[in-house]
C-alpha cells in the first residue's frame, strides 16, 4: 500500500460556462485514512471526486495518485488505484446481472477467470451479498442492495483507495446502518463525500469542508461539527447527534 | 429467500449461459447454437425468392414444430406480433402499389397489380416468419444469456454493449416517465386532451435530456472501472455432439425448404 495515497497541489477547475467548481485545492491523504468530504450542494464535492479517478483531468494544479501523476498515460493505473462509487447506483450498474456487473472492473483489468471468481466472491461477501444475488438483474434490486452491488463492483478491482459519493443517500435506516458497519470494516483508504454528518462523525476522524470550490476546513471531525456558527456559514448544520442529543439514545 | 450456488465448482458457475444450457426446455442445446440456428433460419427466410409459397409453408411448419417442443405464452406472442406488425405494415405497404403485370385496380396513377400483391404477400410472409423466429428466441431465452451468446458468436462487442444497456435501462426510462406522469397527475393533470398532449410532449423531451445526462454518467462510471471502449468477455463454449446435430438439422432443413419449390 502506498504511504501517500493522494497528493493534490493547487488544483482548480471550472466548467465550460466558466463557473468555478474547484479553486486552489491542496491536500494529502495518507494510506489507511478515512476522510469525510462535506459541503453544501454545488460546493464541488462530486467534481473533486471525479478528479481523483481521472474522469476529469486537472486544468490547473497537480494530482499524484500513489506514484502516478494524473496524466492520460497513467489513467489505467490510476483507475486501478482509486475506485469511485457514484452517488446513484443506477448510473453505475449497467450489466444484465449482478455477477456480470461486479466482474466488469476486474475483466477490464485483465484478471483471469480463476482469480476473477475469487475476487468477485470476496467482494460480494464483503458487501454481505448472498451468492443468490449473482444472477439477479440489478434493476430489480432495492436501493440498498443496488448500493452494495455498486460498492462490490469497485471492491472487486481491489483498489488502494475507495471514494464514495453520497453513500448513504436514498438508503433506509437499516441499509444505512449496514453500510456504515461495512465501511468501518474495509481496510482501505476511504474518502467519503456526504451530507450525512452523523455518518461522517461516526466513520471519519478527519473532515474536509468544501465551500464554493474552496477548502475552508481540514482537520478533526469532532471539532468542526461542534462549530455550529461555522457550519451555518457554509450552508451546513450540526449532526443530529450533536444538535439534538436526545435523538442519540445509544 | 434467495437460492444459493456452489461457487467453487466452475469458473463460470454464475454464468447464466451454463444454467440455460441445462434447462429441460432448451433441449440441452448450447444457447449460442440456438441463437445461431435462429439466425440461419432468419437468413434463409430472408433470401427466399418472392412467390415461393411452398418454402414459406415448410418454414412455417418448422417454426410450428419448435413452438410445440418449446411452448410459449401464445397470447403474449400474439401481442408482440401485433405491435411489431404495425411497424411492418407501415414499412412495406408501398409495395402494394408497385408496377407490374395484371392490373386489378386503378385510380389515377395509383394501381394494384398481381405482381404487387405477390411481392407484398411474400415480403409480409417473410417478415412475419422472421419475427416469429426472433420472438420465440427472445421469449425462451433470458436476455443475459442471449447477450452472452451473441458475444460467443463474435457479434461486435460495441453492438452487444448497446443492446445490454438498452435492456438494462429501458425499464428505468419507463419508470422515469411514469414518475413524471404521476407527478403531473398529482398536480391535477385533468384538463383538455390538447393540454395533456402538450404535457406528454414536454415529458418526452425531458426524458430525452435525462437519457442524455444519464448516458453521460453511465459512461463516466464505466470509465472509472477501467473501461477502454470494449466490453471484455472471457466466456467461450465448446461444441458438443447435440449442438453439432442441432446445427446440422437446421442447415439441412433450410436447404430442404429452398429446394422444395423446385421439387414440387
Amino acid at each position: 500500500m502506498h504511504h501517500n495515497a493522494i497528493s493534490i497541489q493547487h488544483l482548480s477547475y471550472h466548467y465550460p460556462d466558466k463557473t468555478q467548481a474547484l479553486d486552489n485545492i491542496s491536500l494529502n491523504i495518507h494510506a489507511g485514512d478515512r476522510v469525510a468530504l462535506i459541503g453544501a450542494n454545488g460546493s464541488g464535492k462530486s467534481t473533486f471526486l471525479q478528479h481523483l479517478n481521472g474522469i476529469l483531468l486537472p486544468q490547473i494544479g497537480e494530482i499524484t495518485i500513489g506514484e502516478y501523476p494524473m496524466e492520460p498515460k497513467f489513467l489505467k493505473q490510476i483507475r486501478d488505484f482509486v475506485g469511485l462509487v457514484f452517488q446513484n447506483p443506477d448510473d453505475q450498474l449497467f450489466m444484465s446481472t449482478v455477477w456480470e456487473d461486479i466482474s466488469f472492473g476486474p475483466l477490464n483489468q485483465g484478471i483471469q477467470p480463476q482469480e476473477l471468481q475469487v475476487r468477485c466472491q470476496q467482494a460480494m461477501n464483503a458487501m454481505g451479498l448472498d451468492p443468490g444475488y449473482a444472477d439477479r438483474n440489478p434493476g430489480h434490486l432495492s436501493g440498498g442492495e443496488k448500493k452494495r452491488v455498486a460498492i462490490a463492483g469497485v471492491l472487486a478491482m481491489q483498489p488502494q483507495v475507495i471514494t464514495l459519493d453520497e453513500p448513504s443517500a436514498q438508503l433506509d435506516p437499516r441499509s444505512r446502518r449496514q453500510l456504515i458497519d461495512l465501511l468501518k470494516t474495509l481496510p482501505i483508504t476511504q474518502l467519503i463525500a456526504t451530507h450525512d454528518l452523523d455518518l461522517a462523525l461516526e466513520l471519519c476522524h478527519r473532515t474536509i469542508v468544501l465551500s464554493r470550490g474552496q477548502i475552508v476546513y481540514d482537520g478533526r471531525t469532532e471539532e468542526v461539527l461542534y462549530n455550529t456558527a461555522f457550519l451555518h456559514e457554509h450552508a451546513l448544520e450540526p449532526p443530529l447527534s450533536y444538535s439534538r442529543p436526545y435523538c442519540d439514545r445509544s | 429467500m434467495l437460492h444459493s450456488h456452489d461457487h467453487h465448482s466452475h469458473h463460470y458457475a454464475h454464468s447464466p449461459i451454463q444454467q440455460a444450457a441445462s434447462t429441460p426446455l432448451s433441449l440441452n442445446v448450447a444457447p449460442a447454437i440456438q441463437v445461431l440456428c435462429a439466425l440461419i433460419m432468419v437468413l434463409a427466410i430472408g433470401v427466399t425468392p418472392n412467390g415461393h409459397w411452398i418454402t414459406g409453408l415448410i418454414y412455417g411448419m418448422g417454426i410450428a414444430i419448435v413452438l410445440f417442443i418449446r411452448p410459449v405464452n401464445l397470447t403474449k406472442l400474439a401481442q408482440r406480433l401485433a405491435v411489431e406488425s404495425v411497424f411492418v405494415i407501415v414499412a412495406v405497404i408501398g409495395l402494394l402499389f408497385r408496377d407490374g403485370e395484371g392490373v386489378l385496380w386503378q385510380w389515377g396513377g395509383l394501381k394494384i397489380t398481381v405482381t404487387g400483391l405477390v411481392v407484398l404477400g411474400s415480403v409480409m410472409g417473410k417478415l412475419w416468419l422472421s419475427l416469429l423466429v426472433m420472438n420465440l428466441l427472445t421469449m425462451t431465452m433470458p436476455i443475459p444469456v442471449l447477450l452472452q451468446s451473441l458475444s460467443i458468436l463474435k457479434i461486435p462487442p460495441l453492438l452487444i454493449a448497446i443492446l445490454a444497456s438498452m435492456h438494462r435501462y429501458l425499464e428505468l426510462l419507463i419508470d422515469e416517465f411514469m414518475t413524471m406522469r404521476r407527478a403531473a397527475i398529482a398536480r391535477n393533470l385533468v384538463a383538455g386532451k390538447r393540454w395533456q398532449r402538450l404535457v406528454v410532449g414536454n415529458m418526452i423531451g425531458s426524458l430525452f435530456i435525462r437519457t442524455y445526462d444519464r448516458g453521460d454518467r453511465i459512461h463516466q462510471a464505466m470509465l472509472s472501472r477501467g473501461y477502454q471502449g470494449v466490453i471484455v468477455n472471457q466466456t467461450s463454449v465448446r461444441l458438443r455432439r447435440r449442438d453439432r446435430l442441432a446445427l446440422l438439422i437446421t442447415i439441412l432443413f433450410v436447404i430442404f425448404g429452398q429446394l422444395a419449390f423446385y421439387l414440387v
